[in-house]
């Protein structure tokens, strides 16, 4: 059998790793950039190599920032008492479009998955505590979880977690698409979703 | 409602066909291996995308083709629907059903494997008891799906174990014990609209006075509520951990079926056996009915053979109460109503 020359291996096999991309994409993918002007290619690799370098997590609500704390969290508009919390900063970025969110957000960065072996200590779930531990006067944590069954376990073991603390606990309506992703849903919905949020009992 | 012509494409043993059946009955026949049970599953596939036969899509394309397509009329007394329907192969090999159907479209099958209803394991009897929910309630096959994959995930945490195992099943057993009661509750309302009917038909079809008891045995007994199930689940958490699966839920219920006083799986005979699933598969007819305000349209695979007589001529008899029919046989029938079709070679004919 013959074999790619190393570096084209190599490429082919960091590709695979990206989530969504299979042994045949991957291959598509290394032929399409050794086609591509040198230039081109540079400029991706360098892409890249910024994104790791100059993008951090914000420490105070783990969105992905350039700048810690990140704009929202610095903003004096946007109402601290509030938070909503996400999953992924896909999620947050989705509930900045509709324009309607004027709190600020906590990022789990993940859902309680047990097939995937992620439990509450793989999620910034700690940091959300010591948040509300901080005494910054949180009135409500709006659950914007995705519908889906690990979505909507991670709301209930917050808000398990969360009510003792004497703060209100509310989960988005359920009006969104069952099994969706809120990433995907449009901004009417999630407006409606988020209008429409209960407080977990 | 009716189907007012179907056409299809390499689908099973049928290269090209295009027909129209008769409104009321229609008497497929012909020798073994034909494709009369093929053809009664694309009728099945054209209403509902799915087969009633198998769930593996891909032994559906004829022999080596990429893609099916079946498409046709359905009619009803309001209106007139064109449903396209295909089956294609992605990317990853996998096959999948696409198109759109028809939200009152429903097909009512009976093969001779029913009889597993009766005499089978009881998953058999709680998919049979899902397929009627589903039938009769449309959001009962989302929940079934979510459901399962609330089963997954809680068993993959009984699995692992561990010290803080409990605390971590809590939002699982919740969304359980919610969307579990929400299946036993569609499942407990299947159960008696079928009870109704049946203990009508089943003495119509043996020609004989009998009476038959069906009741949804549930692990939580007759509670209805999701704190039910909850209690249950934390009762027996250490023997669940033990054994590393969830062992109640309604993935654990069953149908009992008793014909006068007797349990039908044991003590049924064959015979009885069968007629009782065939009237199970009947008894569906009235309440879909009245759910989608139309007749749902009969497929009766092979349902005469091992019969009387006269008892086949009470299932003749108490058929027409269907709208369209669609029955096969081997050998051909005394029938006079209705089309007769001849069945050869992914062919067909009028007979
Ligand atoms: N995907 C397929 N492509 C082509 N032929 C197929 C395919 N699947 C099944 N067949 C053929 O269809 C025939 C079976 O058809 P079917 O089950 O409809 O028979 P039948 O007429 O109902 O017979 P019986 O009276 O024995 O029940 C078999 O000969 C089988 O080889
Ligand atoms: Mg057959
Ligand atoms: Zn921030």
């Amino acid at each position: 059998m013959a074999h790619y020359p190393e570096p084209v291996a190599r490429l082919i096999e960091a590709l695979q790793r990206l989530p969504g991309i299979g042994p045949k994409t991957a291959q598509r993918l290394t032929f399409f950039l050794l086609k591509r002007p040198a230039e081109e290619v540079r400029e991706l690799s360098e892409a890249l190599v910024a994104v790791k370098d100059r993008i951090v997590y914000c420490q105070t609500c783990f969105n992905v920032t350039d700048e810690d704390p990140c704009r929202i969290c610095r903003d004096p508009g946007r109402d601290a008492r509030l938070i909503c919390v996400v999953e992924e900063p896909n999620d947050l970025l989705a509930m900045e479009r509709t324009g309607e969110f004027r709190g600020r957000y906590h990022v789990l960065l993940g859902a309680l998955s047990p097939l995937d072996g992620i439990g509450p200590e793989d999620l910034k779930v700690r940091e959300l505590l010591a948040r509300l531990d901080a005494g910054a006067g949180t009135a409500e944590v709006i659950l914007a979880t995705n519908p889906n069954v690990e979505g909507e376990a991670t709301a209930l073991y917050l808000a398990k977690l969360l009510r003792p603390l004497g703060v209100k606990v509310t989960r988005i309506a359920r009006g969104l698409p069952v099994g969706g992703d809120l990433e995907y849903a449009d901004q009417v919905t999630l407006s409606k979703a988020l209008e429409g949020r209960r407080e977990i009992s | 409602m009716q189907i007012g012509w179907i056409q299809l494409r390499d689908f099973r043993n049928y290269r090209t066909l295009s027909w129209s059946p008769s409104p009321k009955l229609n008497v497929l026949t012909g020798p073994n291996a034909q494709g009369k049970t093929n053809l009664l599953e694309a009728l099945g596939f054209l209403l509902t995308g799915r087969s009633f036969r198998t769930s593996h899509l891909a032994e559906v394309p004829f022999w080596g083709t990429a893609a099916v397509a079946v498409t046709g009329e359905l009619h009803r007394l309001d209106g007139t629907v064109t449903v396209r329907r295909a089956l294609e192969r992605l990317e990853n090999g996998a096959w999948r059903s696409e198109g759109a159907g028809c939200s009152w479209a429903r097909a009512v099958a009976f093969g001779w494997h029913d009889v597993e209803i009766l005499n089978g394991v009881p998953a058999l009897r709680r998919n049979f008891l899902d397929g009627v929910a589903a039938r009769l309630y449309p959001s009962h096959r989302a929940a079934l799906v979510r459901f399962r994959q609330i089963l997954a995930r809680r068993n993959s945490v009984l699995q692992r174990g561990g010290a803080d195992a409990a605390a971590q099943l809590g939002p699982w057993d919740e969304q359980f014990a919610a969307v579990g009661m929400e299946l036993v509750d569609r499942r407990r309302r299947a159960t008696a609209a079928l009870q109704t009917e049946i203990s009508r038909i089943y003495p119509c079809l043996a020609g004989e006075c009998h009476k038959i008891e069906l009741s949804y045995r549930c692990s939580v007994g007759e509670a209805a509520e999701p704190a039910a199930l909850f209690a249950a689940l934390e009762r027996h958490r250490r023997e669940e951990l033990r054994r590393g699966q969830t062992i109640v839920g309604p993935h654990r219920d069953d149908v009992l079926v008793e014909l006068d006083g007797a349990d039908a799986r044991v003590f049924g005979s064959r015979g009885q056996q069968r007629l009782l699933a065939l009237a199970l598969r009947l008894a569906e007819l009235l309440p879909i009915t009245e759910a989608t305000g139309t007749s749902p349209v009969l497929l009766l695979d092979d349902a005469l053979s091992e019969l009387d007589p006269s008892v086949r001529d009470n299932v003749l008899r108490e058929i027409e109460a269907a709208e369209q029919v669609f029955l096969t046989t081997p050998e051909p029938l005394p029938v006079a109503a209705g089309g007769r079709w001849a069945i050869h070679a992914g062919g067909l004919a009028a007979a």
